[in-house]
This record gives structure tokens, C-alpha cells and sequence, in this order.
């Protein structure tokens, strides 16, 4: 009786529209009512759930993505993404992605990038002759990218709630990454050919060298990111600190498109759109508890074992439950209330942590350009003036790439382990 | 009803900003430390803990405003007529309700903390422990004004957006 108090009241309050994080607080009090628990376990698993050194990243990486993006960095990484790929048939769509897969080592969010590029993109491409909806469609698409390329926040999140390395996780993520955005740009080549979308002039090598040297210090942070990881110098958490110095210096010093006077407006909306995901973190906390109280985790792992332990069919099933909610349901929402369970799943027929990690991550970022919850969806379509279904329409090729990306980083160990293991 | 308003988003700005500057000058000060740039020090790490749970407390309410908190509204919003407000009010509503009724729980956690410190700040634990209490007002206080602001008419109940999110 206790779970189903719990599971209707949290069904019903997404349901009306309440914020996910009081959805969660709400139906965790209702359970805890009923059961005769006293309500301060509440206030003592958000503190426990929020009181982690790991969490810190997450402000740091979101400030240090606006600060970069308040600098002009926008504009250079698009510049820079065009001089090497625009030359090719549908150039734009695949600068489109490039500059995804730029941006996404900066800013470690999906909707960051999506709204960053699309706000520059989107009319370009328009004007250049591509429809709206394809425009719309490519930004949504290749934003995704962004939380699999390290910084990622889900994966922080994922560090939190599962003790994995947040800097064997983003390493991880690279390679994947890398494999999302070629798929798509081949995918948008494709489309582009059958459609005849034009082509741009190559701008020669003076303007590759120039775009270059003017994104350097942008793309040199994902760099510095990644090297800082993997040589030790410093843990994610300083990473993030220290990227957002770092952020600031380029943006007011170097690319001088970062006014001082803005710097507290920025520092404190970044901060308050970390308070949402940590008070996420904190309230979610207490439901996991809940879940893991009444065995939830084991019974669904037990419940599937017992009809299956072929490691082919389970990861089969992860796979369509993480993206039927990841449909549905908020991305770290989702990691906090699914991963736990679905990782005693995974671990149970022999699959790495770190790499169920990756592709449970992967999976849920498709969620965010699929319908009816889809951000990055909702975001591209606003920019592109398009409706809603015009750019779930030209968006299905693009999931398709996706999900064999997926598919393949599910059953191909490799792409998500290689890396990691020469930190070892 | 409008100054109310602004006095507290103010404040609240305020605090959280301090809270985010704490947290980098602490870790800088831990990374010089651990770089042989300065003496080590321990209290480091428990610091920028603290302030970004104070940081998350102070925040919470405003990202509530601001829509951060994100939801599920594609429902909601899609009803005819007058339904969609009417639900923005119920949220608001049960926001405001959710964070009262966890008061006293939340205050009986604070007098909990009375009995222990912090291992190398020395502070007493009831001031961090804190942070849970001025996170839940500050979360229904915000969704009180919305609540009050939708009666009255001087709001309908929609985020508005930080400048970083337009």
C-alpha cells in the first residue's frame, strides 16, 4: 500500500505540472505518513544527498560554460566548426554538430548547447536556404552530444549516487561522443545530398588558421579538462573551479567579449540553476531511500534474472526501459530514481559499472529529442519558429543514428572502457 | 506586494552569490595547498561542502521562480481555458504546503546537530544542518509570493527566466 501512496502521488504530481524535485519531496512524505516514519528522515537524506564533495562540479562546469559563452565564444567555435567542415554538401548541418562537440567539452549540458548553437545556427542556417524544421531538428539532435563529451553533469550525478570515478566517467564518455557526432554529421551529409541542401565556398586555409587561432583558448579548456584528468593534476570538482577562473580569464582578458559589470549577474544565475539540480539531488535522495528500503532495486533485479540472464536480452531491456522514461521523465531525475536499480541489473549478467554508466547516459540524453518531454526538442523548435511535430518529424533520422550509436556502444564494451584503462 | 518581492529575490541573489564565492576561493586555496604554493590546509574541503549546501538553500527559491525547478508541463499547459493557471496555483499551493508541513521536522534535524562539530572547522553542526531549513522556507516563502501573486492578480504563475536562460 506504502509504494503504491508513493508511485501515485509522485505519477500524479508530474501529472499536474509540480516541479519534479517537489513531486519527489510530496510523495516521499506521503509514503512516510503512511508508514508511520518520521518526517525528519526527510530533511536528513537531503542534507546526506547534497553534502558531497563531487556535487561541486556541478556549479563549476555550468559557470564555467556561461562564462565561456558570455566571452564570444559561441560565435568562434561556429566560425571554427565551418572553416573545416562547411565546404561539404549540407555544410551547415554538419558545422552544426562540429560545434556541438565543441561546445559540449565546454558547457556539460544538453540544454546549454542546444540553445547556445541553436540561437546562433538556427537563424543561419534558415537564411542560407535549409528548411526550418532540419535546422531545428540537426541543433536538437547534436546537442545531445554535449553530456556524453566530457564535462558531463548526468555523469556527475551518476559519481554521486554510485561511488564510480567522475574522471574515469568523462574519459569514458570521449570516445562515444566522438562516435555520436561523426554518425550524426554522415547522417546529415546523407540527408543533404538527397535533398541538394547547399554548399559553402572553402574559405581556404588562411580563414581555417584564423577561425582556429580564434577558438583556441575555447577548445584548449576541453583539453586542459581532459589532460587535467588524466594526468592527475587535479580532481573533477578543481577541475570545475578552476575551469570557470580559467573561463573567466579567456572570456574578460583574451576574447575581451566578457563586460566585468556581468560577471556577479552570471556567477549567481549559474548558481541558482545548480540550486535546482542540487535540491534535485537532495529531495530525489530521500525517494531513492524509500526504493531501496522496500528492495526495489534487488526485486527488479531478481524478477528479470530469474526470466533471463542472457547479458544480450538484459542490456536489451535496460536500453527500452531507459528510453521509454527518458521519454518521459527529466534526465537527472530519471538517473537518481533508475540507476541504482538498473545497475544491480547490469552488474548482475557481468557488465562494467563504468560502462552501464556510459550507455545509461547515452540513452538518456536521447530522451531529450524525443516527444512529449523533449528540452532540447522544445528549445530548437522554439528558436526555429517551427512547430513542434514539424521537428519531431525531421528529427527521426537522427534518432535512428542515435540509437544505433547507442546499440553499439551497449554491446561494444570497448568504446567506453579503452580509455578509462590506460589511466590504469 | 512588488518590493516584498524584490527585497527577498535580493537577498536571496545575494547570499547564494556569496555561497558560489566561498566555494571557489576555498577550492583554489585547497588546489594551491595541494600544489606546494602554500601550506596545506584541512578545513578546505568541509568549507566548500558547507557553502554549497548554503548555496543550494538560498538558490532553491529562486530557481523555483525562475523555473529551474523544472516540470512536467506539457499536460498541464495543453488544457483549455482556465485550467492551466488553475494548476500553476495548485503547485504553487502544494509547493508552499510541502515546505511547511517539513518545518518542524527540519527544525528537530537543526537541534540534532547541537551535539556535534565539524571535524576541522569546529563549527557547531546546528549552523550547517541549518541549510535544510533555510532551503524548505525559502522553497515555500518563493511559492507563497507566487501563490499570493496569482490571487491577486500581479502574476499568472509562470517562471521568469534568469538572463542566462533566455
Amino acid at each position: 500500500m506504502g509504494l503504491t501512496i508513493l508511485l501515485s502521488c509522485f505519477l500524479g504530481g508530474l501529472a499536474i505540472g509540480l516541479p519534479v524535485a517537489v513531486t519527489l519531496g510530496v510523495s516521499s512524505m506521503a509514503y512516510l505518513l503512511h508508514e508511520g516514519i518520521p518526517l525528519v528522515v526527510i530533511p536528513q537524506k537531503m542534507y546526506a544527498g547534497m553534502d558531497s564533495f563531487v556535487l561541486l562540479c556541478i556549479p563549476g562546469f555550468i559557470l564555467a560554460g556561461n562564462l565561456m559563452n558570455a566571452g564570444g565564444i559561441t560565435a568562434r567555435i561556429v566560425r571554427l566548426a565551418r572553416a573545416l567542415v562547411g565546404r561539404m554538401r549540407g555544410g551547415l548541418g554538419l558545422t552544426n554538430v562540429a560545434a556541438s562537440m565543441l561546445f559540449g567539452g565546454i558547457s556539460g549540458t544538453a540544454a546549454a548547447d542546444a540553445a547556445s548553437i541553436g540561437g546562433m545556427m538556427i537563424p543561419g542556417m534558415k537564411k542560407a536556404g535549409y528548411p526550418a524544421d532540419f535546422s531545428a531538428a540537426i541543433t536538437a539532435a547534436s546537442s545531445t552530444v554535449g553530456p556524453i563529451i566530457p564535462p558531463s553533469v548526468p555523469m556527475i550525478i551518476v559519481g554521486t549516487l554510485s561511488g564510480i570515478s567522475v574522471g574515469k566517467m568523462f574519459i569514458a564518455g570521449a570516445l562515444p561522443g566522438i562516435l555520436m557526432g561523426v554518425a550524426m554529421m554522415v547522417t546529415a551529409w546523407i540527408i543533404a545530398r538527397k535533398k541538394n541542401f547547399p554548399r559553402q565556398e572553402w574559405q581556404g586555409w588562411d580563414e581555417l588558421g584564423h577561425a582556429f587561432l580564434g577558438a583556441f583558448w575555447a577548445v584548449a579548456m576541453t583539453a586542459f579538462i581532459v589532460g587535467g584528468l588524466l594526468i592527475g593534476f587535479a580532481t573533477p570538482t578543481e577541475t570545475a573551479v578552476v575551469a570557470s577562473v580559467y573561463a573567466f580569464v579567456v572570456g574578460a582578458f583574451v576574447y575581451k567579449g566578457l563586460k566585468l559589470r556581468d560577471v556577479p549577474r552570471i556567477v549567481i544565475d549559474s548558481a541558482i540553476s545548480a540550486a535546482a539540480i542540487l535540491a534535485l539531488v537532495g529531495l530525489a535522495n530521500v525517494f531513492g531511500w524509500i526504493l531501496v528500503s522496500e528492495r526495489i532495486p534487488q526485486t527488479i533485479a531478481n524478477g528479470v534474472l530469474s526470466v533471463t540472464e542472457n547479458p544480450f536480452l538484459v542490456i536489451l531491456l535496460i536500453n527500452l526501459v531507459l528510453l521509454f522514461v527518458g521519454m518521459f521523465m527529466e534526465t537527472i531525475a530519471a538517473l537518481i530514481i533508475l540507476f541504482a536499480p538498473l545497475l544491480a541489473l547490469a552488474t548482475g549478467v557481468g557488465v562494467d559499472p563504468l560502462h552501464f554508466a556510459v550507455f545509461a547516459v547515452l540513452n538518456l540524453m536521447i530522451g531529450l529529442t524525443t516527444p512529449p518531454v523533449g528540452v532540447c526538442l522544445f528549445i530548437c523548435a522554439d528558436i526555429g519558429r517551427v512547430s513542434l511535430w514539424q521537428v519531431t518529424k525531421a528529427i527521426a533520422p537522427f534518432i535512428l543514428t542515435n540509437l544505433i550509436v547507442l546499440m553499439l556502444v551497449s554491446y561494444i564494451p570497448f568504446f567506453s572502457t579503452w580509455l578509462p584503462s590506460l589511466l590504469n | 506586494m512588488q518590493r516584498i518581492i524584490q527585497a527577498l529575490t535580493g537577498f536571496a541573489r545575494i547570499a547564494t552569490g556569496i555561497s558560489f564565492g566561498v566555494i571557489i576561493i576555498a577550492v583554489l586555496v585547497q588546489l594551491a595547498g595541494r600544489s606546494g604554493l602554500i601550506a596545506s590546509v584541512v578545513w578546505s574541503e568541509e568549507l566548500t561542502r558547507f557553502a554549497l549546501l548554503f548555496l543550494t538553500a538560498f538558490g532553491v527559491g529562486l530557481s523555483y521562480r525562475s523555473g529551474n525547478l523544472v516540470n512536467v508541463d506539457i499536460l498541464s499547459e495543453a488544457l483549455p481555458g482556465r485550467l492551466p493557471w488553475a494548476l500553476r496555483l495548485i503547485c504553487a499551493a502544494i509547493t508552499c504546503g510541502f515546505g511547511l508541513a517539513l518545518i518542524p521536522a527540519a527544525w528537530f534535524y537543526v537541534s540534532i546537530g547541537v551535539r556535534q562539530t565539524a571535524p576541522s572547522l569546529g563549527v557547531r553542526m546546528d549552523w550547517i544542518h541549518a541549510a535544510v531549513l533555510v532551503a524548505i522556507i525559502s522553497l515555500s516563502l518563493f511559492a507563497a509570493l507566487r501563490v499570493i501573486g496569482m490571487l491577486t492578480a500581479t502574476e499568472d504563475g509562470t517562471p521568469e527566466r534568469l538572463q542566462e536562460d533566455h
